[in-house]
């Protein structure tokens, strides 16, 4: 459009609605469910080297999930009334059916773990394969939360509970590779040679296996941004906001270039069997899906809407 | 009888850009500094000396199919029977989800009383019969309010022999805020594609 001859004299715009708060919450809660979803998988799979790993992720995956919405009550302007969440609910709004899966999740997720601490293995097994569905509840309903206000045609895509998922599994993982290298450095000291030598390959396969999914995420990403592209001009200025406005920095440097293809060149490539170069591939992972947060509960409302 | 239906008719070829109805609703509604349930928004087109500037009152649109309504998640923003959409001041926990919503920026946090609030249409003054403070205060008659279901109204007549515009129609949340004779450029959605490479955004981040 031809903009030399078009000046705003006079406009309100209100200020940003959801602040980082916000995309906090949805980092933790990604947190949370990828972690649970591995801790689940350790478990199903039941092999005695996996074990370690199924049980801190166990004990991650509640905490993660009672820090979250901490965040969510600190960006109510009226804290004290949360409970009308769930006194006067609203069942079209994805935030009350978040409200209870929140509640939900936590519990079972503490349950699960002290199944897993007790050595229960079936029952362990069970409440994993039902708490999975609701992992990726509370984790995709965040997802909805976005894409089912409408204003905003950066949020407002199909695409946008399963790029959260994928993100969140990127993110759980690197988290658990962290805490599963710190372990195998300083507290696993005791265990023959062979165990230790059994521990470092699961967690370079655990690196791997988060290789995998960000290239599950760029896809995912690189197909919202082309249909955002194509869209209407809401939609386009959205994708030109990423891409060419100023939160291209974040979006490309940190999440695309930092936050995805470095960790994967450092997981796949040459330094494969470097638990060091595994450990900056997940702190950068997580610092990626962090700025990832950002540009899109910021970026998809700093586009004026009049 | 039908069912009433509040809505708002602004014929921009009366419209003079005077800001009465901005200071009225200030003043009727105690609307604080920094926000505002109504505004003009102006544009100027041309270059000089073939200019022309051009206005847009702007408010909530009370939607018959409101999108904030529908995301609140207390039920604290509710759309009455008579179409007014209300925020309940006792009910809202500020989760600002609606306004995340609205395709058109009308609400805002009262940053007095921390709680969401937006045009309704002076609903307190609609029940006792009297007009909207900006519908009052408006020096041209540029602003019509009433029953669009009753077809003695002036509202539902001048609806019915005029071509009018609502704003984002494709947004599908069916605005009631009616214009006549609004110029495209200032109902769409210029700031977007001017400011969009603009730090303005940024700088509205309340941190
Ligand atoms: S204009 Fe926005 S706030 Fe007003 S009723 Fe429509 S969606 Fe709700
Ligand atoms: S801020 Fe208030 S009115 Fe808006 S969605 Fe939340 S509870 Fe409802
Ligand atoms: S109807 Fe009332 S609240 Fe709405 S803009 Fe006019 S004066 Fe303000």
């Amino acid at each position: 459009m031809e903009n030399s001859d078009v000046n705003v004299i006079y406009s309100v715009q209100h200020q940003l609605p959801l602040v980082m708060y916000i995309g906090q919450y949805f980092f933790f809660t990604g947190l949370s469910a990828g972690s649970f979803v591995i801790s689940v998988i350790a478990t199903l799979l039941g092999r005695k080297e996996f074990k370690p790993i199924g049980k801190i992720t166990a004990i991650l995956a509640p905490i993660l999930l009672i820090i979250a919405p901490i965040n969510l009550i600190a960006d109510l302007e009226q804290p004290l009334r949360f409970w009308h969440l769930f006194v006067y609910y609203n069942w079209t709004s994805p935030i009350t059916y978040g409200s209870f899966l929140l509640t939900a999740y936590p519990i079972m997720g503490i349950i699960y773990a002290v199944m897993v601490y007790t050595d229960r293995q079936k029952a362990a097994k069970i409440l994993g394969i039902l708490g999975i569905p609701l992992a990726i509840s509370v984790h995709g309903y965040t997802g909805f939360i976005l894409a089912l206000a409408k204003a905003r045609a950066l949020w407002n895509t199909a695409a946008m509970p399963t790029i959260f998922l994928v993100s969140a599994m990127v993110s759980g993982i690197g988290l658990v590779v962290i805490i599963a290298a710190a372990r195998w450095k300083w507290f696993d000291k005791k265990a023959t040679p062979e165990d230790r030598r059994k521990d470092k390959r699961l967690i370079l396969q655990l690196a791997q296996f988060m290789a995998y999914i960000i290239m599950l995420d760029l896809f995912l990403i690189v197909s919202d941004i082309l249909v955002l592209l194509t869209a209407h001009s809401d939609a386009y200025q959205a994708g030109m906001l990423i891409l060419t406005g100023n939160f291209a920095p974040l979006f490309l440097g940190v999440e695309i270039f930092l936050g995805s293809i470095v960790p994967m060149v450092l997981v796949l490539g040459p330094t494969r069997y470097s638990l060091r170069a595994i450990v900056i591939a997940s702190i950068l992972v997580n610092i990626g899906v962090y700025a990832m947060r950002f540009v899109m509960v910021i970026g998809g409302q700093s586009i004026p809407l009049s | 009888m039908a069912k009433k239906r509040y809505a708002m008719l602004i014929d921009m070829r009366r419209c003079i850009g005077c800001h009465a109805c901005t200071v009225a609703c200030k003043a009727e509604n105690a609307v604080p500094l920094e926000v505002n349930a109504t505004w003009l928004k102006i544009i100027e087109k041309g270059k000089y000396p073939d200019t022309r500037r051009y206005f847009l009152p702007r408010m909530c649109n009370n939607c018959t199919d409101a999108i904030c309504a529908r995301n609140c998640p207390t039920q604290a923003t509710y759309k009455r029977d008579d179409g007014i959409v209300v925020v309940d001041q006792h009910r809202c926990i500020g989760c600002k989800y609606c306004i995340a919503s609205c395709p058109y920026d009308v609400r805002f946090i009262n940053p007095l009383k921390n709680i969401v609030q937006k045009c309704y249409f002076c609903v307190h003054r609609v029940e006792s019969g009297l007009v909207p403070a900006c519908v009052e205060s408006c020096p041209t008659r540029a602003m019509i309010f009433g029953d669009k279901n009753d077809s003695k109204s002036e509202i539902a007549q001048m609806l019915a022999t005029n071509a009018t515009e609502v704003l984002k129609q494709e947004m599908e949340t069916d605005p009631q805020v009616f214009y006549i004779d609004a110029d495209e450029t200032v109902m769409s959605n210029v700031e977007k594609k001017i400011n969009y490479r603009a730090e303005s955004s940024l700088i509205k981040l309340r941190l």
